[in-house]
């Protein structure tokens, strides 16, 4: 058996990617989990160009998406991945503080899997953490043929 | 005494009308004056040429008659004849003009008599000439008598002609009065018309630049409004995102720090962490509960028929896990179905009803009534009682405030802001809310909604 696919993390606050990885590794999480900090990295990595042309082929098995980024928003990059047929077939799962309505229904018009509020309270949060990385990186059962995930062109 | 512009503006075109009317009544009656007296010129004309005509008749009937007499000619008789053939016709006529005046009348009967008596005298006279020839009207031709009669009749037909003539000349000038006043009369008329107009007109005007002044001020503050409620969306949007991250980080390191030194710490330090962690949830709590009271401020209300009755019982069920092991006795009465939004009226009652659980707790049986009241004409009074702690009516006013609490933290928990977002939603509906209690005597709170929105 392969090793699992990597998660994507478009975070941009340190803090939350600290505590996020602290979750993931303290729960011995199997995938890898790639971090951008924005959305152009985010869009990079899975365009495999710029820092990423270098890395392996393969779509991630989820990408979890902060909505407030610098440069290229999360709403953005949702748009972009799920107007793209090769991008289209990846979990994307928001992942942010806020519990705006209207956050939530642009996410989801535009085609989002989840919408999960990041919790203020420690254990919701983390427990939140695992049964994301315990449901999308191992439970979840990705789309095949996952291999094709470069710039096949927009 | 200040008049409204409405006011104003009748009064002026009210005394305008007035003007309008007495000068059309004043120039009618001097119209119809000229009118009349125009008329009245007409029949003096016709009497005066028919007094010349009768003068000129009587005298050649006079003088044919006298030459007859001497030379014994028939055709000097023709005047005579045509004297008595015309003579009554004219003197009907000169009646008919005449008619009104009682003066000439009375003259015109001497007038008739007298020429009457002239023509039967001359009759008299050309029969005597006929029978008894010359001789026997000598006497007659050089009697003065007859010069003396016709005297008369000129003198008499003289003098209503000067008669007439008077009336013409007191006519002319009643009648050039008359128009002269009238010509004042609309000259001051229509001055006054123009100034009174002039002020109505510049009334309107300067009501019309207010009000438009006021409805661009309206329109400018409407604008600002809507900027400052941009702002305040854009304001709790970025409350929501960015004030809970550093609340959410505080209590993760705080997690993960009890995680990797709580076996090494001692119980101080231990509860020490606790209440960092709880306070970042409370000041969490705090956030969220700002965030829907700001919401249900702005967000637009749906307008559907509720169904009060199935709400409680979704409420009820919302909060069973407060209620387990709970001894309450439920008074439920029949509940009307209202008109509003579902979801804002869904809060209402999670409100009400959590707070009569909540505040009961100290009670070993707790009783919750919620039922309708009769209210004001045009509303629909719903109250939620329990017998739970009360309050002290001397804050009653302070209950519906934002972060407004009557008991402290460690007797009941909660953020103060459940009633304001009541009273919020119910303002909205068009409702009221108010509250009575007392220490330790249990609650009522009250709301109300328009039944208005009942039929819609």
């Amino acid at each position: 058996m392969t090793a699992p696919r990597p998660i994507l993390l478009a975070e941009d606050n340190p803090r939350d990617v600290e505590l996020i990885l602290a979750v993931m590794a303290e729960h011995n999480l199997a995938n890898e989990i790639v971090v951008c900090r924005d959305g152009v990295e985010a869009l990079d990595y899975l365009y495999r160009r710029g820092g990423f042309s270098a890395r392996r082929q393969g779509n991630p098995a989820v990408v979890l998406l902060d909505l407030k980024m610098p440069k290229i928003d999360g709403l953005e990059v949702l748009r972009t991945i799920k107007a793209d047929t090769g991008l289209k077939p990846i979990p994307v799962v928001m992942l942010t503080s806020s519990r705006e309505e209207r956050d939530l229904v642009q996410s989801y018009a535009l085609g989002a899997n989840a919408y999960v509020v990041k919790p203020v309270e420690f254990h919701s949060y983390f427990n939140a953490l695992k049964a994301l990385g315990i449901f999308w990186g191992g439970v979840n059962e990705p789309p095949p043929g996952l291999a094709r995930a470069t710039a096949n062109g927009r | 005494m200040h008049w409204s512009i409405e006011n104003r503006m009748v009064a002026g075109f009210g005394l305008v009308l007035a003007f309008v009317l007495v000068i059309g009544v004043v120039s009618y009656s001097n119209t119809k004056k000229l009118i009349a007296n125009s008329l009245a010129d007409a029949h003096s004309h016709g009497a005066l040429q028919a007094l010349e005509g009768t003068l000129s008749t009587a005298e050649n009937a006079e003088l044919g008659q006298r030459r007859y007499l001497i030379t014994g000619e028939e055709s000097y008789l023709s005047p005579y004849h045509t004297a008595v053939s015309r003579l009554p016709e004219q003197l009907r006529y000169l009646r008919e003009m005449t008619a009104g005046n009682a003066a000439q009348q009375r003259r015109l009967d001497s007038l008739e008599r007298l020429l009457t008596r002239s023509l039967e005298a001359s009759k008299e006279a050309i029969v005597l000439r006929r029978d008894q020839g010359f001789e026997g009207v000598r006497h007659l031709i050089f009697a003065r008598k007859v010069k003396q009669e016709i005297d008369e009749i000129r003198f008499l037909i003289e003098e209503m002609v000067n008669e007439e003539s008077k009336a013409l000349t007191r006519r002319a000038e009643e009648s050039q009065a008359s128009t002269r006043n009238t010509i004042l009369l609309l000259a001051i008329g229509t001055l006054l018309q123009s100034v009174l107009l002039g002020s109505v007109y510049y009334l309107i005007r300067h009501d019309i630049t207010q009000r438009k002044r006021v409805a661009e001020e309206l329109r400018h503050r409407g604008e600002q409004l809507e900027a400052a409620n941009k702002e305040l969306e854009a304001f709790s949007y970025s409350v929501s995102h960015d004030l809970r991250a550093p609340l959410r980080h505080i209590d993760g390191y705080v997690g993960l720090l009890e995680k990797a030194a709580a076996p090494s710490l001692d119980e101080k330090s231990r509860r020490y962490l606790t209440m960092i962690s709880e306070s970042a949830k409370q000041m969490g709590q705090l956030i969220d509960d700002l965030l829907v009271f700001s919401r249900m401020g702005r967000a637009e209300l749906r307008d559907t028929p509720v169904r009060l009755d199935q709400l409680v019982k979704e409420v009820q069920h919302e909060l069973r896990h407060d209620t387990q092991g709970r001894n309450i006795a439920w008074t439920i009465g029949p509940l009307p179905r209202v008109y509003g939004d579902p979801a804002m009226l869904r809060l209402v009652l999670i409100n009400l009803i959590s707070n009569a659980v909540k505040f009961t707790r100290t009670r070993p049986l707790a009783t919750i009534q919620i039922g309708v009241k009769s209210g004001r004409p045009g509303e629909t009074v719903i109250f939620v009682r329990d017998n739970g702690v009360g309050f002290d009516m001397r804050y009653v006013e302070k209950l519906f405030g934002v972060f407004q609490r009557l008991h402290r933290a460690e007797e009941f928990d909660g953020t103060g802001i459940g009633l304001a977002n009541v009273r919020r939603i119910i303002h909205r509906h068009g409702g009221r809310t108010w509250a009575e209690g007392a220490v330790d005597g249990g609650a009522t709170f009250y709301f109300s909604l328009p039944t208005g929105t009942e039929q819609a």
